[in-house]
């Protein structure tokens, strides 16, 4: 550690960095990731919110300011409201099944046992996959003439008809929530697993000394040390589920009767299908403070949990 | 570490100078070459530019097709054709990635800069381009007498506010597929009106010949409302008024139209549910594979049919115009693509030439020969060599005769979009009428 402080302290600046200060150094060192990072996130969010303010539209040349009217459009537009509580029923689905279930796999990985590495390994094989192969893969097991699902409930005697799942405006956006959950729960998994690594074995050996069982050792301490990692490993699964896309447009599109349309599914025909990049962005733009509150509610939350241990 | 770090850098002190020496050194040697670069490249440009002169250089943008050759092959073709204009082919994705297209056209297009100066473009774009200035009309090259050659449903469908914006190229439609041999055993007459096909597909359906009556693309999707401009205007009933400023989809023949394919799913049950999911591809293979009766479909279809790798219905599958309603009129979507010049090209003339040629009926001819893409002027359809090679063409023509172009606005983006929701919705639920007025509101509201 030291050695390197050294190449860049000392070593290195002896020829420059006697003019430089440390800081000024740095932020010198700093300055293309800096520039880079502003001009391809800082500079698109910027430039979606202005576009959000016009009424720039590519197919009929409009590009005048046009104060907060596309807002006041998107307040009324119950198509906007359709896809925003759907986004949100999505996300809350999702991210909570994807955590009890991954917490459950982590807990299991967690022990001891022979193959464990590999258990590890194949687990995240749903995780890699390309989403659109995972959507795919999902439109034919539960595809309403010829699909897996259909065939296993039937001669389980639990369904008397084939089900067309994705054509039933009750069933379609529920098998979207678990084709998400089958691919996004190992991801979870790995991340309460390094969580629970952190729980010091001693802990948990003194707890059994003491008589705990296994649930109460999991109850009283893994848990409550086990929660910021839950808290931030949910909210990067909650962020991540809010921009649902690929599995919304490879299996349905939006339909039936708007049934599974998402906010991003939405952004995307108004951005790229009618060319209205003023509303489009407004849209976006509305997803964009969606996701701020939740990503917000889930730091306070935190804080305070911090605190109280404290 | 440290000092194996710090070894180089101070041993090289001494040598630093002489790599920065020899670096300016590279450098003025490098900014010559450069020069002398870039001179050659001006006198390259220069005997370029003379070139052109004698060939105007233009291009050309269209989706991917693919068959015993592609379009490139087609634009070099021309290009060995003459000695005046030299065309360069801008390739954009294929037409299943339609809306990606799109996107790659209008990018171009609103650049205003002249580039591509000839593209194809879908039928439901036209109105877009021409009321964005994009497309340039065309009526003083095409004259009345040179129209006529073509379709007229395509020809309409190429006319926006009065003026030509467009060349019919090569055209697809919605048709009318059936078994022949199922159809023998219930009747042996194709249905051509709406009641008896939903008769008869129920028949052979109860008979247990067959699995589905009828199938046709009720996805939320362009196919859907492809399926909807047919069942629509077959029964006198359209999407816009004549003059596209407001919505008759609430209207008796739209919700009769709408009801009906409600009912094949609901009532007669001659149609899935699943059909509710279904795109083109999906209602294709359960017809290819033996168990439908009747479909709606394009013309991609036939062929597939008729290949012995693909499909179990070889020889059993006939094609015919979609049914109508008693009163109305067989009508089948129009698809295909069409052909016009960039507004902003500055080279007017060498991409009226590149138009002609492509819409001539020389190149219409191969084009169904190489490609399998149906020509839009009826004299080919009599072409022997096209009646020998795509047999299919020839029973398609009276299908193609009547084709109807989907609503006719520069809105239409949006339109669709209104219409894929709202039929969807009245599908599910069933509440035809007040799905139909929600959806006529909405529409008013785009178009008004």
């Amino acid at each position: 550690m030291s050695a390197a402080v050294d190449v860049s302290g000392t070593g290195r600046p002896r020829r420059f960095g006697k003019a430089l200060p440390g800081t000024l150094w740095a932020l010198l060192l700093l300055t293309p990731a800096l520039v880079s990072l502003a001009s391809v996130s800082f500079y698109p969010i910027v430039n979606g919110l202005y576009l959000s303010l016009t009424n720039t539209s590519l197919i009929t040349q409009e590009h005048e300011f046009s104060g907060f009217a596309n807002y006041v459009q998107l307040w009324g537009d119950a198509q906007f409201w359709n896809a925003w509580w759907h986004t949100m029923w999505f996300t809350l689905a999702s991210t909570t099944l994807e955590t009890v279930i991954g917490l459950g796999m982590a807990l299991i990985l967690c022990e001891a046992f022979k193959g464990r590495g590999l258990v590890r390994a194949a687990m995240l094989v749903p995780w890699a996959m390309p989403t659109v192969v995972t959507s795919k893969m999902f439109g034919w097991l539960f595809d309403g003439q010829n699909g897996i699902i259909n065939y296993i409930l039937l001669h389980a005697g639990l369904i008397d008809q084939n089900v067309n799942w994705y054509g039933s405006t009750q069933t379609a956006m529920t098998t979207i929530i678990i084709a998400d959950v089958w691919k996004t729960t190992p991801f979870m998994a790995l991340l309460l697993l390094t969580g629970l690594q952190t729980v010091p074995n001693s802990l948990i050996e003194a707890a059994r000394m003491d008589g705990a069982k296994g649930w109460i050792t999991f109850w009283y301490i893994r848990l409550p040390l086990l929660m910021p990692t839950l808290l931030i490993a949910g909210l990067f699964r909650a962020l991540d589920a809010f921009r649902v896309f690929d599995l919304v447009y490879v299996l349905t599109g939006g339909g039936p009767a708007d049934s599974t349309e998402t906010l991003s599914t939405l952004s995307y025909k108004v951005l790229f299908s009618t060319l209205q990049f003023g509303y489009g962005s407004a849209v976006s733009t509305a997803m964009f403070v969606t996701e701020g509150i939740i990503a917000l509610a889930f730091c306070l939350y935190l804080v305070r949990q911090i605190r109280r241990a404290q | 570490m440290t000092d194996m770090k710090k070894g180089p850098v101070s041993g090289s002190k001494p040598a630093a100078h002489v790599t920065i020496a020899d670096r300016r050194q590279f450098l003025i040697g490098s900014a010559g070459l450069l020069g002398a670069a870039t001179l050659g490249m001006a006198t390259g440009l220069g005997v370029r530019k003379a070139r052109a002169q004698s060939r105007a250089e233009i291009s050309f943008a269209s989706a991917a097709f693919f068959g015993k050759e592609t379009f490139g092959d087609l634009i070099k073709a021309f290009n060995e054709s003459q000695d005046r204009v030299l065309v360069k082919n801008i390739e954009l994705p294929p037409p299943s990635s339609s809306t990606e297209v799109y996107q790659g056209l209008v990018q171009q297009l609103a650049r205003r800069n002249g580039t591509p100066d000839v593209f194809s473009q879908d039928v439901i774009w036209i109105a877009g381009f021409a009321a964005a200035g994009w497309a340039l009309p065309l009526d003083q090259y095409f004259p009345a007498d040179k129209r006529s050659a073509y379709f007229e449903g395509t020809l309409n469908a190429c006319t926006y506010g009065g003026k030509l914006t467009a060349l019919p190229w090569f055209m697809d439609s919605g048709m009318f597929y059936y078994r022949k041999d199922v159809l023998e055993k219930h009747g042996g007459k194709v249905p051509d009106n709406w009641a008896d096909m939903a008769t008869i597909a129920a028949a052979a359906q109860k008979a247990g010949d067959i699995d589905f009556g009828y199938l046709w693309q009720g996805k939320q999707a362009e196919v859907l409302v492809c399926d909807a401009v047919e069942i629509i205007t077959s029964n006198n009933g359209a999407i816009l008024a004549p003059d596209g400023k407001s919505s008759l989809i609430n209207q008796k023949g739209a919700v009769e139209a709408i009801q009906f394919l409600h009912d094949t799913i609901a009532t007669t049950k001659i149609s899935p549910q699943d059909v509710l999911s279904w795109d083109e591809e999906p209602s294709r293979q359960p017809f290819t594979s033996g168990k439908a009766m009747f479909m709606r479909n394009w013309s991609y279809v036939y062929p597939i049919a008729q290949d012995a790798k693909a499909s179990q219905v070889v020889d059993k599958v006939g094609v015919a115009p979609l049914p109508s309603f008693p009163g109305g009129k067989s009508s089948a979507c129009l698809g295909g693509y069409q052909l016009g010049v960039n507004a902003n090209s500055k080279q007017r003339e060498a991409a009226i030439e590149l138009l002609t040629w492509l819409s001539s009926s020389e190149t219409q001819h191969r084009i169904a020969l190489n490609f399998g893409l149906a020509p839009t002027r009826p004299a080919l359809f009599q072409d022997e060599k096209i009646k020998a090679e795509q047999p299919f063409m020839a029973s398609l023509e009276k299908v193609f005769t009547g084709a109807t172009a989907r609503p006719i606005t520069p809105e239409y983006a949006k339109v669709t979009l209104a219409l894929q929701s709202g039929i969807s919705k009245a599908l599910v639920s069933g509440n035809v009428q007040a799905e139909m007025d929600a959806l006529a509101a909405q529409i008013n509201k785009i178009v008004g």
